[in-house]
């Protein structure tokens, strides 16, 4: 075979070989990026779901022209089910191809869903707070924009003890799973540093619905402070009842995570007065993109954003101006260009840090206020203080 | 000290638990009739009082018309769907009631929304009796009261009435009370929603301790069913005693080992039913 032909051939060879790859590129240009929402439309967290739902559609709707078309939103219903989730998620991969995911409120159902995406090369962005999702369990795939339980207690249970380091005596009372375990950690690492005697702990399941025994444990112990360290419906439940049983009157109440606006309009004033309250987001915040998305969240929804709204939000944001900026719908690329991104998101200036995939930004501590003191409906908490608190980021292997 | 307070605890549990599984095992013992909507029922009373404590500002208003809407929805539940699948097997009453669930819990998410709603507390019952180091909220004890009066009434109702005579019988044989002349569809209905009524009971007098939300029939449900099997399957006196047995496990259970409080109630049920397969009360 001559130099030329032997030349020709091997384009003509390499041409054809390569034909699929790109006229699948060419395609992927035209075609429109669809963003999956992972959120718990049905099941224990449904409540959490629709305005996380909510939250992805606003950011998809305001969303220009992405990789040269409109992105697409559709929705995967964990049905509060890790297991669940997981299936969904794997067949959103392999039959439709699906790559860009983003939601899963529950750690446990976020850290399966991760693993998935990173498989496929993907990107999956979550509001989940246990501190695995960016440490142990870190993955080229998953970015989380919540602050992780670490941060959740260093700003609540160091400012509340700061204002009262009289208050010594703290007990906790922790459901028994991957966030519950991460939130007791952080806090029994923070009450060392702070010199706080841990008087007790009491462990209860994810489904108890009965609090009685353990704050009848909490009032034995006497204690200054009562950290409630349940989220969602645990939460409301234990304060609910830690209320009926007087304890507001004899003991400082801290619920550090809280789900914010819509849990607060749940409880209602009468139970949330003079308790403190961790917040990932509060709609009261004066930052120049929050002042707009409350302006925008009315104006579509009729409500304030509440935090799954304004989280799921602005994951899907960050997701789809990864894409843009990577200029391809390559996981890998896309992550990489999300790694380092600042942008301003509704907690203030935000910054995706590179080593970890973790968003910083700020955590707030609320205190629920008296019913005569609101001056509208939702105006059911008022600012103590807000603050950055993050582990350095694990070394990557 | 701890553990006395804990008792008391669970004897205000126990109380709630009777409330939620005696409509059950009634149901179950008269009507032959496994009713997996019994949760939602109780689900229906809270958020019954909810609406009605809302509309009107009296908790006490919404104890009494709150169960009596929720009897009689289920009274027409019966005329409608259910008294036709009492002959089928159980599978067939767990699907029908499973479904009838699931519609009350998606219609309950329609009107009043996922989010959870808060009830307060009555006045007049607020506050805590202060025993040492310990407090008790004046509600549960009114609770545990209200319980008492209800479960003595019941008592009355099926072993000193016609009606409690014609119900024992018709648990026996209902073919029998039939020949006799009694109506029995129309037993069989006031039955069901007696029962269900109870739910509803147990849900208005539950709402202002736990408040409501659209999933809680589901987890009291695997309650009742527990209380039930413990005490035995259509036994009044097996879901009192049932009711105090899982509410003082899950209190005690609370200070010796909290993480398993909610297993050992499982656990209970398991060793019951080792001890005596058809429950403390039940018969063969």
């Amino acid at each position: 075979m001559k130099r030329r032909e032997f030349l020709a051939t091997g384009l003509a060879a390499t041409s054809f070989l390569l034909a699929p790859a790109l006229l699948r590129g060419a395609l992927a240009a035209e075609r429109p990026v669809t963003f999956y929402g992972v959120k718990s439309m049905s099941g224990a967290f449904a409540s959490y779901g629709e305005f996380a739902d909510k939250g992805s559609r606003l950011a998809i709707e305001e969303y220009g022209a992405l990789l040269g078309a409109k992105p697409k939103y559709a929705i995967i219903d964990t049905e509060s089910n890790p297991a669940r989730a997981v299936r969904k998620v794997q067949e959103a991969i392999q039959q439709q191809g699906a790559r860009f995911f983003g939601g899963c409120t529950l750690s446990s159902t976020a850290l399966a869903v991760g693993k998935e995406v990173n498989k496929a090369e993907g990107i999956f962005m979550t509001p989940a707070g246990a501190d695995e999702i960016t440490t142990t369990e870190f993955n080229l795939s998953t970015f989380r924009w919540t602050v992780p339980t670490y941060g959740a207690i260093h700003q609540t249970v160091r400012p509340l003890f700061e204002s009262n380091p009289k208050a010594k005596r703290w007990y906790t009372i922790t459901p028994q799973y991957v966030f519950g375990e991460a939130l007791l950690t952080a806090a029994k690492n923070l009450f060392a540093q702070l010199g706080i005697e841990h008087v007790g702990n009491s462990y209860h399941s994810q489904q108890e619905q009965e609090y009685s025994g353990y704050l009848t444990n909490a009032m034995a112990a006497n204690p200054d402070v009562l950290l409630i360290l349940g989220f969602g419906g645990n939460g409301a439940s234990c304060l609910r009842q830690a209320a009926n049983f007087g304890l507001k009157k004899k003991m400082t109440i801290l619920l550090a995570w809280t789900q914010g606006l819509d849990w607060f309009q749940s409880l209602g004033p009468e139970l949330l007065e003079d308790v403190y309250l961790g917040a990932q987001y509060w709609h009261q915040v004066q930052t120049p993109l929050n002042i707009e998305l409350v302006k925008r969240v009315k104006k579509v929804y009729g409500i304030n954003p509440n935090y799954p709204l304004a989280g799921d939000y602005v994951i899907t944001r960050i997701v789809l101006d990864g894409i843009a900026k990577a200029g391809t719908t390559d996981g890998r690329a896309v992550g990489k260009a999300m790694e380092g991104m600042t942008y301003e998101g509704p907690t203030g200036t935000e910054t995706v840090r590179a080593e970890d995939h973790q968003v910083i930004k700020d955590y707030y501590l609320l205190r629920g206020k008296a019913k005569s003191a609101m001056k509208d409906a939702d105006d059911l908490a008022v600012l103590i203080s807000s603050g950055k608190s993050f582990p350095e980021p694990a070394k990557r292997s | 000290m701890l553990y006395a307070f804990q008792v008391l605890n669970g004897l205000g549990l126990g109380m709630i638990y009777f409330l939620i599984s005696v409509g059950l095992t009634i149901i179950f013992g008269l009507l032959n009739f496994v009713n997996f909507a019994h949760g939602a029922f109780f689900m229906i009373g809270g958020y019954l009082c909810y609406s009605l404590v809302g509309w009107t500002g009296s908790f006490w208003l919404s104890l009494l018309f709150g169960p009596l809407f929720v009897a009689f929805a289920a009274w027409l539940a019966e005329k409608i769907l259910f008294h036709r699948i009492y002959h089928l097997p159980h599978t067939f009453h767990i699907l029908v009631t499973v479904g009838i669930a699931l519609i009350l819990q998606e219609t309950t998410i329609m009107i009043w929304g996922p989010v959870g709603k808060n009830i307060s507390v009555p006045e007049g019952l607020q506050g805590v009796v202060t025993l040492w180091a310990f407090a008790y909220p004046v509600y549960r004890l009114f609770l545990i009261s209200f319980t008492i009066i209800i479960a003595l009434a019941l008592w009355y109702l099926l072993e000193r009435t016609r009606f409690g005579a014609l119900v024992r019988a018709g648990s026996e044989s209902a073919e029998m009370i039939s020949l006799l002349g009694t109506n029995i569809h129309r037993l069989f209905a006031a039955t069901f929603a007696l029962g269900v009524g109870l739910a509803g009971l147990a849900g208005t007098l539950s709402a202002p301790v736990r408040g409501v939300n659209p999933f809680m029939g589901v987890e009291v449900l695997g309650i009742a069913f527990v209380v039930v099997v413990i005490g035995g399957m259509g036994s009044f006196t097996g879901a009192l005693l049932g009711g105090l047995l899982v509410g003082l496990v899950q209190s005690l259970m609370s200070t010796i080992w909290p993480e398993g409080a909610s297993l050992m109630i499982y656990g209970a049920m398991a060793a019951v039913i080792l001890l005596r397969p058809y429950g403390l009360f039940g018969r063969a």
